[in-house]
């Protein structure tokens, strides 16, 4: 079967049973890969008992690849995660780069079914064909980068080939409600709190080492085909940019538009933001560029600061998000110190954009005397202080002070701190919002509202078409000059939304690395190496499905209609600057959506249209919960 | 038919604002620190316009056909008048080759801080120039007698 590596582990750690399952060839073609295979097996794990926390053992953790995970070509090194997210209680799932993803299908395995909980720290140890829980109590309460170096080394012997690991930092272990799953240092499952969902299982890393290679069901189409693309790549302005400064040339772009949010979504322009932008990048932490396995375009950046207070030995520098969570929105001019809060999230495992956030909430909190000096343990939480960022990013890993009440993510910080806190928040379904403003484009507030995980602007391709770095001309809502304002914006949600789960959730394109396609191009990659001969209707069912079952999942776990609301700060009209008088008609979108998708007043699917679009068992769960 | 009817009156209104920039320090300092000369190829009308900014002051040539330039980017006059307002979606315009640009684009990127208070002064110039009629950011009501 092209594409794939035939085999899916089901690992339970209560039990310690290992279980290789062949990868059915109906199924595959049914949900292409990753979240496609994910969303579906995670609901026939929980369908008979769907009530469980999400730090119990009753929550399954799914990973899996796509069918071109490990293909020497751009942008499609990426893997997916899922499970219930401790954050917010909702549906969870990251995407993420880097290598693991590829030399789990070397090792001849397609993903992994992770359930149960272990008695005591453990890590899952894969090479080839012998898969085994052992005991990581040596490598408990050690940091991401010292357990990635310390596993390579010690699993060297039993390895035909190099490893590569993927672990939580003692964030993860912690509980913290952000932690994350890092692979190589660098590439992270930031968001939803995969890590947590690790911690709570006992479980602290996998290593795996292979040796095979997933066949490709046409490869001379598919050469032909990389030929093609290579001069589509040489063409693009925009991997010509992200290739020579990382997603940070967003800083100079953003500004213009009023996307980037700065001082907790207050101003939309600042003028220390070039202190911050990708000159001051190269000038003063860049230490050379990074890829994923087998994409030229190496949009990752490593950074080192050689000396001052925050000092760092070179390692994975900070992306967009990043630069913007620990920079713009905490008024904070400091490159030096937004490395340095990196290096820590990465050492420690805990996603960037929550903690950025929640400390930039936190600030104005502090502003606002909702909290003094002595809640936060003497450090003074004013706007720009570059050392306090840092010194209460180390206090939120360490879960010490009142580091331990961010740690759980800024929704919940508010119902500590109390008062008008909650006004500060930027939050949907207790997800902080990323760093891009839906005041500058309107379908954004949509798409943060409706997106299943909370607010995120990679739950579909709506931020992507709608902020110009794709054009599918194969589809007229990715390639129409969108009017002005609110209007459109539904239609286009729902099939950013549907190509979206194809594209980047199943068969995990990179939105970065990939932009430069068109669906035609994508999907011809797909079927050269699948050789399933998939039509563009048919995956924009697929996708129409995986999204459906997303959203399914996170009305099965509570989430209504009023949880789909932008939040108070992001509806707060901006004075002057680019979006000046600029507010997303969210009750217009939102009425268009629910009509479009088929959604009850409750912000639920309607069995109808989850029969219809092959959900059958969902729409049973739902009617019946 | 764009929004410039001829060649002429768009070099006026571009040539005129891009001596503007060169002369207002805030910008042509870091313009001059790029050390960039680009090359502007508009259509409907057409006009080629050069800044060069190699020297010690910025300099704009109208029609330049031999500067070898570092950076060339080609779009129509209605996209380059947009621009100028920040009314242009830029990445949108990159992407679908609303805008081509030929060379090192990393450094054009880079530029656009430093341009970026140049979209405020672009409808003050218009109107403090006689260009009313193009200033796009009000609805324009022709002089009375």
């Amino acid at each position: 079967m092209g594409g794939y590596a035939g085999q899916i582990l089901y690992v339970n750690l209560s039990s310690g049973d290992i279980e290789k399952k062949t990868l059915d060839r109906d199924f595959a073609r049914k949900h292409i890969g990753g979240l496609g295979f994910g969303t579906q097996i995670y609901l026939d794990l929980i369908k008979g008992n769907p009530v469980f926390d999400a730090l119990s053992e009753s929550n399954p953790f799914v990973l899996m690849t796509g069918p071109l995970t490990g293909m020497k070509m751009n942008g499609v090194a990426r893997w997916t995660v899922c499970s219930k997210s401790p954050l917010t209680g909702f549906w969870g799932d990251s995407n993420v780069g880097g290598f693991f993803g590829a030399y789990l299908k070397f090792a001849g395995y397609d993903g992994i079914v992770i359930t149960g909980k272990a008695k005591t720290p453990s890590y899952l140890f894969i090479n080839d064909e012998t898969v085994e829980i052992r005991s990581a109590e040596k490598y408990w309460g050690k940091d991401v980068y010292t357990v990635t170096d310390e596993l390579k080394e010690d699993l060297k012997p039993e390895s035909k080939k190099p490893g590569q690991v993927l672990t939580i930092g003692p964030a993860g272990e912690k509980l913290i409600k952000f932690a994350s799953l890092i692979n190589n240092k660098g590439h992270a499952a930031g968001r939803t709190g995969m890590g947590a969902v690790w911690g709570s299982k006992m479980l602290k890393a996998i290593y795996v080492s292979g040796t095979g290679k997933p066949e490709i069901a046409h490869p001379e189409k598919f050469d032909d085909l990389r030929k093609e693309l290579k001069e589509v790549y040489e063409e693009s302005i925009g991997i010509a940019a992200i290739h020579a400064a990382g997603t940070a040339t967003h800083m100079d772009v953003g500004i213009i538009s009023g996307d980037i949010p700065i001082k907790n979504w207050q101003m939309t322009d600042w003028d220390q933001i070039d202190d911050i932008g990708p000159t001051e990048i190269e000038e003063k932490i860049f230490a050379g560029h990074k890829t994923c396995y087998g994409c030229g375009v190496a949009c990752k950046k490593n950074a080192q600061v050689k000396d001052g207070p925050f000092k760092m030995e070179k390692g994975p520098g900070p992306e967009y998000e990043t630069i913007a969570t620990f920079g713009t929105m905490c008024l904070n001019s400091s490159i030096e110190s937004i490395a340095k809060a990196n290096d820590i999230c990465n050492r420690y495992g805990m996603d960037t954009i929550t903690c950025g956030s929640t400390i930039a909430f936190a600030m104005e909190c502090f502003e606002n005397g909702l909290i003094t000096e002595e809640d936060t343990d003497g450090l003074s939480l004013t706007w720009g202080n570059s050392e306090a960022i840092v010194k209460m990013v180390e206090k939120i890993a360490k879960q010490d002070g009142f580091g331990a009440i961010l740690g759980q993510g800024s929704q919940k910080a508010a119902e500590h701190i109390g008062g008008n806190a909650s006004d500060f928040l930027t939050t949907v379904k207790g997800l902080e919002a990323p760093m891009h403003d839906p005041r500058s484009a309107h379908g954004y507030g949509l798409a943060y509202a409706i997106s299943p995980r909370g607010a995120c602007h990679e739950a579909s391709l709506t931020f992507e078409a709608e902020g110009g770095m794709i054009y599918i001309p194969e589809i007229p809502e990715l390639s129409a000059d969108l009017p002005e304002g609110s209007d459109e914006r539904a239609q286009l949600n729902v099939v950013a939304q549907d190509y979206g789960m194809f594209f980047s959730n199943c068969a995990i394109f990179c939105n970065l690395g990939g932009m430069p396609l068109n669906a035609t191009q994508a999907l011809n990659m797909v079927n050269y190496v699948t050789g399933f001969e998939y039509t563009l209707n048919e995956v924009m069912e697929i996708g129409r499905r995986v999204w459906y079952l997303k959203r399914g999942m996170t009305n099965l776990f509570g989430a209504r209609a009023e949880d789909d609301r932008l939040p108070k700060r992001l509806m707060t009209v901006m004075e002057d600057g680019p979006t000046e008088g600029s507010l997303p008609d969210m009750d217009k979108m939102l009425a268009e959506f629910y009509e479009l998708r088929g959604f009850n007043a409750d912000g639920i699917p309607t069995k109808n249209i989850l029969e219809n679009v092959g959900l059958p068992d969902l729409a049973e769960l739902l009617n019946t919960a | 038919m764009g929004m410039f009817k001829t060649a002429e009156e768009f070099e006026k209104v571009i040539v005129g604002f891009f001596n503007l920039v060169a002369d207002t320090p805030l910008i042509a300092d870091k313009l001059l620190k790029s050390k960039m000369i680009i090359r502007f190829k508009y259509s409907d009308p057409d006009l080629i316009v050069v800044i060069d900014c190699s020297g010690d002051k910025a300099e704009v040539r109208p029609h330049d056909t031999d500067t070898k330039e570092i950076v060339e980017m080609t779009m129509s006059a209605d996209i380059a008048h947009r621009f100028w307002f920040g009314m242009v979606n830029l990445t949108k315009a990159l992407t679908r080759k609303e805008m081509v640009a030929k060379g090192p684009i990393p450094k054009v990127l880079k530029l656009l801080p430093a341009i970026k208070p140049s979209y405020a002064m672009y409808p003050q110039y218009l109107d403090a120039n006689g260009f009313e009629q193009y200033n796009i950011t009000k609805a324009y009501k022709p002089p009375t007698a």
